[in-house]
């Protein structure tokens, strides 16, 4: 027995789990704010990381254009047909877009669900394992950008902020699987919305899936689906992709539509964290009695 | 000088990691199939086998460290497998001989030993719901491929180096 008990190696082998298990539950609670430690790290390597990312993208970058080369012929010839189009879409939102503001002043409604501020990053890193999908961006507290914000590329929604350090801060998929991971969208019906949650990720086909939508609702293929700016966090309006398929779900009660998401989860370079102007509710103005009358 | 250089260059293949995920051309793998580079880790059993065994485990235990808090935000996996895997490997080689096509396949068992660690934690913590079979035909066999012809490559100038590494600590 005492042999038993001073086998080094074993004690060695029995704390180090005993720590593993620690830390992994310890890192697996939802956490408000990373600890300085883990902070301090993160800047640091964000920085390295920073300095080698650039140059080596800009090689890439030279590449990829001269690939681009090749077809500029016909894109040429196709995005000239589409500049046309173009011009009568302008003076038509400008159109609109007045008289949406005339149309507030009248109400005297300022702020909407939809208005937000952008915050321009660059992607710096990605977890190569991509057990969970994780990016590193260039922008940090610093550039008043915290947690849970929605981050977008051009063609739509790709994730929220999972954590944030002074310099640089982590990205959350949508692709990832983590239950945490939902967000309240809309589908756009002609002339109507429906409600539900992106919840999930279909890996194989690559596809968002969307729970929670009533069961009467009419869902076509090719309709738009957007965030509805109910959550909280997520302003309104925020492209997240577009119907693919719908069935019904578990129990009939709902039904779940595939959404094929506008961004591509791959190649991501440049990304923008958004900021939503509107105030966010806090909980406990939320179970106050003044509620009702609202 | 020198003796920041075995740092510098670990610190490099780190960064060099996600760097190679960003710039990977998509096109050339089917969406599904995955590729993780582990050049950190096959530079670090390297290191292992015929550099002095100590730096090797300490190394293998900062940089784990390292990859947790920067990249997978989940503390314990990494720290805990890279070294480990470094301990199996420096255990085999007192059985096996040193020779350059021994050590590589020895670095790959080391390789798909650290894949199937990690992806047995992920699916004990519930990040993942993947089933064996298709982890296999998805993650392992892309990946134990590419970066078998990566030791391919970079065998010998490794083995170069850190048996010079390990006669200039002798002296």
């Amino acid at each position: 027995m005492p042999q038993f008990f001073l086998n080094k190696r074993l004690i060695i082998l029995l704390v180090s789990i005993i720590i593993l298990v620690a830390l992994i539950g310890f890192s697996l609670k939802e956490r408000e704010k990373l600890t300085w430690p883990e902070q301090f790290v993160k800047d640091t390597i964000g920085l390295v990381q920073t300095a080698v990312s650039r140059p080596t993208h800009y090689v890439a970058g030279f590449f990829d254009n001269l690939k681009d080369l090749q077809n500029t012929y016909t894109e040429n010839k196709e995005l000239k047909k589409r500049l046309d189009e173009l011009a009568r879409l302008e003076s038509d939102v400008q159109m609109l877009e007045k008289e949406n503001a005339e149309l507030r002043e009248i109400l005297d409604k300022k702020e909407s669900l939809s208005d937000f501020e952008p915050i321009q990053a660059t992607v710096v890193g990605r977890n190569p394992d991509r057990w969970n999908e994780l990016l590193t961006i260039n922008k940090g507290t610093k550039d008043g950008i915290e947690q849970d914000m929605p981050v977008l590329t051009a063609n739509g929604l790709i994730g929220k902020v999972k954590s944030t350090s002074q310099l640089t801060s982590t990205v959350q998929l949508l692709s990832s699987m983590d239950p945490t991971n939902r967000i309240s969208a809309e589908i756009q019906a002609d002339g109507e919305s429906y409600f539900g949650l992106i919840e999930g990720y279909d890996k194989d086909k690559g596809l968002l899936l969307l729970k929670g939508i009533p069961y009467d609702a009419k869902i076509k293929k090719g309709q738009n689906v957007v965030s509805s700016g109910m959550g909280g966090v997520f302003p309104k309006n925020l492209p997240i992709g577009k119907v693919v398929d719908v069935t019904p779900a578990e129990y009939g009660l709902t039904q779940t539509a595939f959404v094929k998401p506008g961004a591509n989860f791959y190649d991501i370079e440049h990304v923008m964290v958004v900021k939503r102007s509107m105030v966010k509710p806090e909980p406990e103005d939320m179970i106050d009695d003044e509620e009702e009358e609202l | 000088m020198r003796k920041f250089l075995l740092p510098l260059l670990l610190l490099l293949l780190f960064i060099s990691e996600s760097i190679f995920i960003e710039l990977f051309p998509k096109g050339l793998l089917d969406e599904a199939r995955i590729i993780v580079p582990r050049f950190l880790m096959i530079t670090l059993l390297f290191l292992t086998i015929y550099g002095p065994k100590k730096y090797g485990i300490i190394y293998s235990f900062i940089f784990g460290l390292l990859f947790d808090v920067v990249y997978t935000e989940i503390i314990g996996i990494y720290l805990f497998i890279f070294p480990l895997v470094s301990y199996i490997v420096s255990k085999l080689m007192k059985i096996l001989q040193t020779n350059i096509v021994m050590v590589s396949l020895v670095t790959i068992i080391g390789v798909i030993l650290l894949e199937m660690g990690v992806y047995e934690m992920n699916f004990l913590i519930h990040q993942t719901s993947m089933d064996f079979s298709s982890f296999v035909s998805l993650r392992l066999i892309p990946t134990v491929i590419f970066n078998l012809v990566i030791t391919c490559i970079v065998a010998y100038p490794l083995k170069k180096h850190f048996e010079n590494l390990a006669a200039s600590l002798d002296v």
